[in-house]
């Protein structure tokens, strides 16, 4: 047993920062006393931590949350790049199971927690979208690949910087993302040339949409299609995010003010 | 050999019909209390009781007496079947002594047991509706909002306990007219409170169902101009340069719609 102990000291040796994440109270407050830096992440702050980092998700993979976690925390100075920190999650269902020593550097930094927290729309909106884009782009429509552009958020400004290819199948109509049965629509839909717009709060403004944005000045990977562009510069014209799925290469891309700010293979999700 | 039978038909026939009767009655009385009662204790578990009143305070205190409250339940009409059978028993059995006295229990007996249930069922009602008040509130950290659940929970309770009393027969006429000064208070309040609320409500049923205008349309209500960005049931946002206005959809109605066209 002496060197289980060892390993668990050697794990925590000298770490600059502990990332608790949604820790119970009586958990926590164990930690008070101590000499490293506590930073607490969780969905609601429950235990009245003084550094607190907001989780929107529920992020299921251990590796997103740390990653989404560590991010919060560079966002807000807590920690910075080459700082040791340890984290203490609950991997399986329950209480703080798993002990994980991560080393923050820049490339943990994948501009996930920038997409969900400073995004205009909701973050569950969305999780939503990127979970229908992923969806299509694991399973294609009827076993075809097929590309999808959805901009969500601000959608005032972007139905104002747009015009329909033809009439709106979601007209008058009251359908938002998320709900099971509007995810089929979107994937029946898909095949339509044009974008998706989805509000704030989720719902489905328009589908059909040709974006008119000024395109100068947008910078994203050459090789990237005319889908791509139009999606990356509407949100440079507008505050919204753009969840772009690749016919071509099959990936999920997120564009953020112009800038490709997440790029994700479905087939690894 | 033959004397033994002879004796015992010969106590029989001494004792009259009518006891042997009352004697069946008191008999069925008891066998038909149990049924009853293990019939109703698996008829409650079956509809879930057990698990809605999971943790509240009667059903805990119930647990500590060593029982539960669909026992309790299901006790009390076993209870109430073997006082009938018993007053049904002495009724045939002809006892006319205190005759006076069981008529009146028989007659007020039902309304006892009617009483009883009343009274179990709004307290566990009542701690029912306190702890999902509660669970509902507990996002909201408002020490302020901590009186709610109580009140609540009295509120059922009183009025069960208005129901049994006036099933026993006391007078309740003062109770009921507290009762009712509470429940106008409650409903002034409420109405005074959401009534914003309900105006706005009916017109965003309105906007939402014809809507006169839509997301990124260009359009003046109450006074602001802007693209529309969201409409929900209770408001409307606007923006215009950056500045999002959150109008409430009862004066987009009292005030009236531009629609701005170029």
């Amino acid at each position: 047993m002496a060197s289980l102990t060892d390993h668990l000291s050697d794990l925590v040796a000298d770490a600059d920062a502990v990332l608790l994440f949604s820790p119970t109270s009586s958990f926590h407050d164990r930690f008070e006393d101590g000499d490293t830096e506590v930073v607490v992440v969780a969905p609601d702050n429950d235990v009245d931590a003084e550094v607190f980092v907001e989780l929107p998700l529920p992020f299921d993979n251990v590796k997103d949350r740390i990653r989404f976690g560590i991010e919060g925390a560079m966002d807000a100075d807590l920690v910075s790049a080459g700082d040791e920190v340890v984290c203490i999650a609950s991997v399986f269902d329950g209480g703080s199971d798993a002990v994980i020593r991560v080393t923050v550097d820049d490339t943990v930094h994948t501009g996930i927690y920038d997409l969900f927290v400073n995004s205009r729309a909701e973050p569950s909106v969305i999780r939503d979208v990127f979970e229908v884009a992923i969806e299509l782009g694991q399973k294609g429509q009827k076993g075809k690949p097929v590309g999808a552009l959805f901009v969500v958020g601000d959608a005032g400004k972007v139905m104002n910087k747009s015009r329909p290819l033809s009439y709106n199948p979601f007209e008058k109509s009251h359908v938002h993302v998320g709900d099971p049965i509007v995810n089929v629509m979107l994937k029946e839909f898909s095949r339509l040339d044009g974008a998706f717009v989805v509000s704030d709060s989720g719902k489905i403004v328009s589908a059909y949409r040709y974006l008119e944005p000024g395109a100068e000045g947008v910078d994203i990977p050459k090789g990237l299609g005319a889908r791509h562009m139009s999606g990356a510069a509407i949100t440079r014209d507008t505050n919204s995010t753009s969840i772009v799925l690749s016919e071509s290469d099959g990936l999920v891309r997120a564009f953020k003010a112009g800038e490709l700010v997440l790029e994700i293979d479905p087939e690894e999700y | 050999m033959s004397a033994v039978p002879t004796r015992l038909s010969e106590f029989a026939t001494a004792v009259p019909d009518r006891f042997w009767l009352a004697l069946f009655v008191l008999l069925f009385g008891l066998v038909a209390a149990y049924v009853v009662g293990v019939i109703n204790r698996r008829l409650l578990t079956r509809a879930g009781v057990p698990e809605v009143i999971e943790g509240t305070a009667f059903e805990r205190t119930a647990r500590e007496f060593d029982t539960s409250t669909v026992r309790i339940l299901a006790q009390l009409s076993s209870y109430f079947i073997v006082a009938v059978a018993l007053i049904v028993a002495l009724t045939v059995a002809d006892v006319n002594y205190l005759e006076q006295f069981w008529s009146g229990v028989a007659a007020f007996l039902p309304r006892l047991f009617v009483a009883a249930v009343v009274l179990i069922v709004g307290i566990v009602v009542g701690d029912k509706a306190e702890m999902l008040v509660a669970e509902r509130l507990r996002g909201i950290k408002l020490p302020e909002l901590g009186v709610l659940p109580p009140l609540v929970k009295y509120s059922v309770v009183y009025v069960a306990t208005l129901v049994a009393l006036g099933q026993v027969g006391v007078q309740t006429l003062a109770l009921i007219v507290l009762l009712a000064a509470f429940a106008l208070a409650v409903v002034l309040f409420a109405a005074l409170a959401t009534k914003d609320l309900v105006a706005s409500a009916a017109a965003g049923v309105f906007l939402l169902l014809r809507q006169p205008y839509g997301i990124g349309d260009e359009v003046r209500v109450a006074g602001e101009r802007g693209i529309v960005q969201e409409v929900d049931l209770f408001v409307t946002r606007i923006e215009a340069d950056g500045e999002e206005h959150v109008v409430p959809n009862h004066s987009v109605f009292r005030d009236g719609i531009v629609l701005i066209r170029e």
